[in-house]
């Protein structure tokens, strides 16, 4: 197990490398300056002396190669470096920002798992009926309509008409509990949707597969309740690749809430990158996408060995 | 038993991390009482750097904390700030006289101070928006702590107008360019990066019961469909950059209402460097192809009207009625220069816009439309802000569409989008000689009777009708949306709109 998990961390690291300077080579090329930019603010001509004092400033002006290999002595003393905008320290802003968005994602995928694993059983044993029905072309819609149809959907009816809940923002839990957990409703409701469409999809498919199963069959042959089989035969096994797809989707999230936290107005980590990449602060883009990639490799490496470890048929060495 | 025990613990586990974590965010964000008011910004300011262009919504922030020599009334007149009064001798030599003020850290605002500020813009690497035109004065006294004299070259008609605007504050001497410590109405009170910034009343403010409020929480909405649901949600009490398409809606809402102003305009800029916007002809060809209205429409939802001339507006006193519909819509006129010009079958251009903002793209579309009609093929080019920023400085485009606001209501304020004698940039077009336009702006410059200024604008206008240096094509409406118990607030006149966050300062809840 440990040399298992030596030899993932290993191509994780790798991974992870690959992705920094892609990133970091991809933005050079694209076009667009981050002095430039910052003094062409309103629609006003940016001065070239001034541009290029500010270039100086960035450290822009120094061969790429050399940008390069300061980015990469800096990450690896654990400095990410600072904003082009404003000099902010770039993990200081992820420590800051991550949680909120692995907030935003949990609080999704616990409403999503609560509907998504009692509606998926209650489709697959009223297989073929109009249960079932009903449930598929739910997920359908809730799978196929974009997350910024959904959001402001949400906001129209809970915000504007209703007024129920705010209509966006973000106050800290610390500060206002109450606000807090408002304001996180709509957001974790939007991206619980399509991740409800999938659980209940895959806890449909996966509690007929068990259904099918010996076992299944000798528990009814004894005479257990159909609850009982339902309950510790059936869905617990059923649970294992939901389990998996859930881990995965939710590594998904962690870049993918854009939307989401643009149309709540929630200061998360995918915001904060839009927001970079458009500025083309490229310090913050690289420890950004360095952040996410980190969280997505380590994830399906948890998932990996979390399900080696619960089903020991699942091989750890490769062969 | 033990997979179920795992995961309550994992669910807990990440519950109590997150949780846990939030905890450690900052401060609060929301208002706190009904004194303070919430302000719906539409951007976060990229910087806090106080004599940098930094955005319209920064240019807000810098209005609440800092105060420049002088600033704008709400009919758009310039008044006092931290100079009492002002004057210029028959020399050209401008005297600003300096009230009592006081910095947030409460020693006095003194004229060392402003001669400390002027030198600092001045200098060549100060990024400053003022940089260029302060590095004309030659020389700043300070005979008593009250007194400033400043010295040009040649007698500047329009200096205090520079010193007006809300990206030349004044500075206390020996403070970091994005110091939090101004002399205006509201004191910088925290920052959450991104996501808001909180200010709170200045008691050493040097107007008499200003501010009226005890604080403003300035919060961004980025997404402009938002920032209107917040406003009808009753979450914000102000919101900037009201959406066109929302306008009515506001207008419509009884617990709202609206402040809505034409100012921003929209216009094409040329390629000078290449044919065929080489030729004056084919851009007078291109002054009469488009027809204004209908990007009015398509664009800003008719919020806004036809520019059929310099942006100058017609509330103006140096508006010239005789030039009102000098590039009317007449594609008739519009085919016989294009004939005229050596092109009696039309040509292929690029035009540069971008995708990023609605309004932009929609211009150029009904731009091509209309271009196409007289020959014209157009192939648009339509990449993000940062994309279309780049190629405009460097010239990489036949024509573009461009959308701005200029400095301020004096036809001075025109300079950035017109002088062709100014570096490369992408607000005006690209490698087009302007001559008789920049001698026609410095004369103006210089020039302190209004009647003879009026005389040397109107001439500029004339020359700026045949030789094209820029097609206008609308105004656009700015529109600030407010909760109907909001008062004191007020959408300043014209170019004026971005400095209205001055208003702030009399600015009442109920």
């Amino acid at each position: 197990m440990l040399r298992y998990i030596a030899y993932r961390s290993l191509v994780a690291i790798f991974l992870v490398w690959t992705v920094v300077t892609l990133v970091f080579l991809l933005l050079h090329l694209i076009p667009g300056d981050p002095a430039e930019l910052l003094l062409s603010q309103g629609s006003v001509a940016a001065d070239p002396q001034a541009v290029a004092a500010l270039r100086e400033k960035m450290g822009l002006n120094a061969p790429l190669w050399q940008q390069y290999l300061d980015h990469l002595s800096g990450v690896l003393s654990g400095d990410l470096g600072a904003s082009f905008r404003d000099g902010a320290p770039v993990m200081g802003q992820i420590v800051q920002r991550l949680p909120r968005t692995l907030e935003v994602i949990a609080a999704a995928a616990l409403i999503a798992s609560a509907f998504g694993v009692p509606l998926g059983t209650w489709a697959a044993i009223r297989t073929g009926g109009w249960a079932d029905s009903f449930v598929s072309f739910l997920s359908s819609v809730a799978l196929s309509t974009p997350v910024f149809v959904v959001g402001s959907i949400a906001i129209l009816i809970f915000a504007q008409h209703l007024q129920w809940l705010p209509a966006g923002g973000f106050v800290p839990f610390s500060e206002d509990p109450a606000q807090h957990l408002k304001l996180l409703l709509l957001p974790a409701c939007t991206v619980a949707l399509s991740l409800w469409a999938v659980i209940t999809r895959m806890t449909r498919a996966s509690v007929l597969e068990v259904l099918e199963r010996d076992h299944v069959r000798t528990a009814r042959a004894k005479g257990l309740t159909r609850t009982a089989i339902l309950r510790r035969h059936v869905v617990r096994n059923a649970l294992i690749p939901v389990l998996t797809i859930l881990g995965l989707e939710m590594g998904t999230l962690i870049g993918g809430t854009v939307l989401v936290e643009f149309v709540f107005n929630w200061p998360g980590l995918s915001g904060y990158l839009v927001a970079a990449v458009d500025a083309r602060d490229y310090p913050e883009v690289v420890g950004i996408v360095m952040t996410i990639s980190v969280l997505f490799v380590f994830l399906n490496l948890v998932v990996d060995v979390v399900n080696a470890w619960l089903d020991p048929r699942i091989s750890l060495v490769s062969k | 038993m033990t997979t179920r025990m795992n995961r309550r613990s994992f669910i807990s586990t990440t519950m109590g991390v997150a949780g846990g974590l939030t905890f450690l965010g900052p401060r609060a964000l929301m208002a706190q009482d009904g004194a303070t008011l919430r302000f719906a910004l539409s951007a976060f300011p990229p910087s806090f750097e106080a004599w940098t262009s930094t955005g319209t919504a920064a240019g807000t922030i810098k209005l609440m904390m800092h105060r420049g020599l002088l600033s704008y009334d709400a009919q758009g007149m310039l008044r006092g700030e931290l100079a009492e009064s002002w004057e210029v001798d028959d020399a050209g030599v401008w005297t600003f006289n300096l009230r009592e003020a006081k910095w947030h850290d409460g020693t006095p605002v003194t004229a060392a101070d402003v001669a400390w500020t002027i030198e600092e813009v001045a200098k060549p690497d100060s990024a400053a928006y003022r940089q260029g035109q302060l590095a004309l004065i030659t020389k700043v006294e300070t005979p008593d702590d009250r007194t400033v004299r400043i010295f040009t070259e040649e007698p500047l008609a329009i200096l205090p107008g520079w010193f007006a605007h809300y990206h030349m504050p004044i500075l206390k001497t020996g403070e970091p360019k994005d110091t939090q410590i101004g002399a205006g109405p509201f004191m910088l009170d925290n920052i959450e990066r991104g996501v808001s910034v909180s200010l709170k009343a200045f008691d050493g403010y040097y107007k008499e019961g200003l501010p009226k409020l005890a604080g403003v929480e300035a919060i961004v909405y980025a997404d402009e469909n938002l920032r209107v649901a917040a406003l009808e949600a009753g979450d914000v009490d102000l919101a900037e950059y009201v959406p066109w398409q929302a306008m009515e809606q506001v207008e419509g809402n009884d617990a709202l209402k609206l402040d809505v102003v034409d100012g921003p305009f929209m216009y094409l800029t040329f390629n000078g460097s290449r044919p065929p916007f080489d030729n004056p002809k084919v851009r007078q060809a291109v002054a009469h192809a488009i027809k204004r209205e209908d990007i009015v429409a398509a664009a800003f939802f008719n919020r806004g009207g036809a520019l059929e001339h310099l942006p100058i507006a017609d509330a103006s006193e140096f508006f010239n009625p005789e030039y009102a519909n000098a590039w009317n819509y007449d594609p008739e006129k519009s085919r016989a220069l294009l004939a005229e010009a050596g092109y009696p079958d039309g040509f292929d251009c690029v035009m540069l816009s971008t995708a990023q903002y609605g309004m932009h793209q929609s211009t150029a579309e009904v731009c091509q439309a209309y271009l196409s009609m007289v020959g014209i093929n157009v192939q648009l080019d339509l990449p993000e802000w940062s994309s279309r920023v780049k190629k405009g400085n460097e010239g990489q485009y036949d024509l573009a569409v461009m959308g701005t606001t200029a400095d301020n209501n004096d036809p001075d304020g025109l300079v950035n989008v017109l002088d062709g004698a100014l570096p490369a940039s992408f607000v005006r077009s690209f490698a087009l000689e302007t001559p008789e336009i920049s001698e026609l702006f410095a004369r103006g410059r210089a020039t302190f009777d209004t009647e003879e200024r009026k005389a040397i604008y109107k001439e500029l206008e004339k020359v700026a009708v045949e030789t094209v240096p820029l097609v206008g094509l609308a105004w656009r409406a700015q529109g600030y949306g407010m909760q109907s118990n909001v008062s004191g607030f007020a959408n300043l006149p014209g170019q004026l709109t971005f400095y209205s966050g001055i208003m702030l300062e009399e600015t009442m809840i109920g």
